[in-house]
């Protein structure tokens, strides 16, 4: 008896060649690459459609943050949104902003989105905001305010116009402001006290300020090595607390240029440089503790935010206060950047997410921030609290206080770019490397380039 | 062969049958169970290693933001290689880097090698060979913490002890010229243990009878070392420099925790530098003309290598 004849078809009757397998593997390549190079399809705002339709109990809702601003509070406003909010399964991710700062946070934002990860709820600085938006990584929250009017009413009202026009784009609100920072001198009162001198007052200038660092500074490159000041050498947000002092910025007012040119920019990184190589009262900011030598005692003054406090109230540290920047010319003015919460706009459950948004920036988010010594909330009503004062030195009424002197941050779209290209040339003035002039040239030339993109 | 088939009618076989029938159904089965067991690690390396490598070729010519879906510009991101001043100074501090860390782990390695090949005491031999090793199982993130510690500027606690001793604080971190000398510190001190590893494996294979042959013919320690260990650890030797150079040109994480290639770019790598402009800048198709240059150099470089390889490594 024979065989029947069955026709060799399929892949279990014939025999596969390694040219088949080696077709197969280029055809699963070429797939992968496709699928990874497709952009994700955005949802609509409004759109809800969960994925397993009405099978679904409840709406995914994922939150990234930093990690650690602003701090502690995540937990309990979170809880309180799993606990009053049963709808949403909410999940949150953290982004580490320790290196590279906002620049680095909303780089690592676009990588994960890029990577497929599907984020509802976004928290974004001022500095981040003009990239996340340029990409159209954030939706306005224009629709969502428009229908519901307690939301605006409190977004309206206990908000100042700066903090909200902040996180506006081309006049749509893109995110809902929860807090936002400026710089302030902190200067350690017992240190002030033992070596006798004067505490600053609100209008010092930049003389007086050189003449305290003079008293104060004692380095001798021992252990008990005592620095006057230290500053933020690497960040746009550090420097321009100086530069804003001095009526000038690293940018034109309009964000589209370098302003490095200006003398002024010179004048101050030359104070500033200063400071380190030829006085010796402060060290070079690259890998310099700043917060806790302050802490031990062995700095006597820094330029920090709000979010400073939090170390201190943990180490119980209280021998401190604060004052204003010093002040060189034009205006007196506090540099300021404020960051909030927005939905994504490939979120699949914007509705639900807004919710979230709005339970991340209410009244107890914002004293659980205060509590734990993070930023300077957005609610008025929050920082008018006696709890705002009790919890920071004596001084601590100027953090609000300052709102109305605030200028913002130069966030331009390309702040991701331009932030390193700045923070590069400045450590090369701070260790002695390159003049100010060599440096600014560099910097301007290169700076430029990149703004020009934008034009 | 089956009994059922020993008792069908004879037919003489068609051609077809001969090849195929149950002998080929059974090597069709070999065959597929064969690619189902590497179909795994296959599938591992097309989508980790080819697919990625493919993928970098084809962005070469193309410009893409990671969000926006990728568009061709043709030769643009290679010629921008052609004006990019960095890029030269990223392939010096590379350059340098690679050189020192080479030369030195593996100096170093076969160093230490050799003082643990020593006759010791086994315990104190284990405790010296885990103690070197150590490092290579270290985060370079935490490491990284220790070392900022140690060699900060001011109040770092290497350069109080100089100050101690009546010598002037070394900026370690800051300065252009010391922050290299700290990069490759630190990878020396992470890298060697697992050089002397590998030095160790080679040492350990060379018979203890032709030291006793050489001992007896009157060889002093010098010349054993140089007409019997140097001769045969070259195979050890030559996989030890063939992976420590591509590991230091590819070093990645030591330069971004301890320095983040800073001050300025003087210890910028270029692997550094690929990163910063594919995930920083969101160029991603210019990112992949730079990888395409280190591949190039990569690939240069170790034939060069195996090349030399013929004039001093011997296997017999």
């Amino acid at each position: 008896m024979s065989h029947p004849t069955v026709p060799q078809t399929g892949l279990g009757r014939r025999q596969i060649s390694r040219r088949d397998m080696l077709r197969l593997s280029a055809m699963t390549t070429a797939g992968a690459l496709l699928a990874a190079c497709a952009p994700a399809a955005p949802a609509a705002p409004g759109q809800t459609s969960q994925a397993g339709g009405a099978e679904a109990t409840q709406a995914k809702v994922k939150v990234v943050a930093t990690t650690s601003m602003p701090i502690t509070q995540w937990d309990a406003a979170m809880q309180r949104v799993v606990d009053q909010l049963p709808n949403i399964d909410l999940t949150l991710t953290q982004t580490d902003i320790s290196q590279g700062g906002w620049a680095g946070y909303s780089d690592n934002i676009v990588t994960l989105i890029a990577g497929g990860e599907q984020l509802d709820v976004i928290m974004i600085a001022i500095e981040g905001l003009g990239l996340l938006t340029g990409k159209q990584i954030l939706t306005p929250l224009d629709d969502f305010l428009a229908a519901d009017t307690a939301a605006k009413e409190v977004l309206e009202q206990d908000v100042h116009p700066t903090l909200r026009a902040m996180l506006q784009v081309d006049g749509k609100q893109m995110e809902y402001p929860f807090s936002w920072n400026n710089m302030v001198t902190y200067y350690n009162t017992k240190i002030f006290a033992d070596k006798g001198v004067t505490p600053p007052g609100p209008d010092w200038t930049w003389d007086e300020f050189l003449d305290t660092c003079l008293q104060i500074a004692d380095v001798q490159g021992g252990a008990d090595d005592l620095f006057a000041y230290s500053f933020w050498g690497n960040s746009a947000f550090g420097m321009s607390a100086w530069y804003f002092n001095n009526d000038t910025s690293a940018l034109t007012e309009d964000w589209k240029a370098s302003n490095l040119q200006d003398p002024k920019v010179a004048e101050t990184l030359q104070f500033l440089a200063d400071l380190i190589l030829k006085h010796r009262v402060s060290p070079n900011p690259q890998g310099w503790d700043e917060g806790a030598q302050f802490n031990a005692g062995h700095l006597a003054m820094r330029t920090c935010g709000r979010w400073c406090i939090a170390s201190s109230l943990t180490e119980e540290f209280t021998d401190y206060d604060l004052q204003y920047q010093p002040h060189k010319s034009g205006p007196i003015k506090t540099v300021a950047g404020t960051d909030g919460w927005g939905v994504a706009s490939g979120s699949k459950n914007p509705a639900q997410a807004w919710e979230v948004v709005k339970f991340l920036s209410n009244t107890e988010a914002s004293i659980d921030m205060v509590k734990s010594g993070g930023n300077i909330p957005a609610l008025r009503s929050v920082a008018e609290m006696p709890i705002f004062t009790e919890y920071g030195p004596a001084n601590t009424a100027i953090f609000y206080g300052s709102l109305d002197a605030a200028k913002t941050v130069p966030s331009p779209t390309n702040f991701n770019i331009i932030d390193p290209i700045l923070n590069r040339h400045y450590q090369t003035i701070w260790n002695g490397e390159k003049s100010v002039e060599e440096a600014l040239a560099a910097a301007d030339a290169e700076l430029q380039v990149e703004m020009d993109k934008l034009q | 062969m089956h009994l059922s088939t020993t008792a069908t009618t004879y037919k003489p076989a068609t051609r077809a049958q001969k090849k195929g029938g149950r002998w080929r159904t059974n090597r069709m089965q070999e065959a597929l169970a064969g690619y189902a067991f590497v179909l795994p690690a296959f599938l591992a390396l097309l989508i980790f290693l080819i697919a990625p490598i493919v993928a970098a070729f084809v962005l070469v010519f193309m410009r893409y933001d990671v969000l926006s879906p990728p568009t061709w510009v043709g030769l643009e991101n290679v010629r921008a290689l052609f004006n990019d001043q960095r890029m030269l100074l990223m392939y010096w501090n590379t350059l340098r880097f690679v050189f020192f860390t080479t030369l030195i782990n593996n100096m170093l390695g076969l160093l230490l090698a050799m003082g643990v090949n020593r006759a010791m005491h086994p315990v104190f031999k284990y405790l010296l060979r885990t103690a070197l090793f150590f490092p290579v199982l270290t985060t370079a993130a935490s490491l990284a913490l220790v070392w900022n510690f140690l060699l900060t500027q001011d109040r770092g606690v290497v350069n109080y002890l100089l100050q101690q001793v009546g010598l002037e604080p070394v900026p370690w971190l800051s300065s252009t010229t010391w922050s290299m000398v700290s990069v490759v510190m630190f990878d020396v001190w992470r890298a060697c243990g697992y050089l002397m590893v590998i030095y160790l494996s080679g040492l350990q294979g060379i018979p203890e009878v032709l030291y006793e042959a050489a001992e007896i013919d009157g060889a002093n320690q010098w010349q054993s070392m140089r007409y019997i260990t140097l001769p045969l650890i070259t195979p050890a030797a030559f996989f030890a420099v063939i992976i420590s150079l591509i590991g230091a040109a590819q070093v990645f994480d030591n330069v971004w925790v301890l320095t983040n290639g800073g001050p300025g770019d003087a210890t910028r790598l270029i692997v550094l530098y690929i990163y910063e402009v594919g995930f920083k800048r969101f160029e991603m198709g210019y990112a992949a003309a730079l990888s395409l240059t280190l591949f190039v150099v990569l690939i240069v470089l170790t034939i060069i290598q195996f090349r030399i390889s013929r004039r001093w490594v011997h296997y017999d």
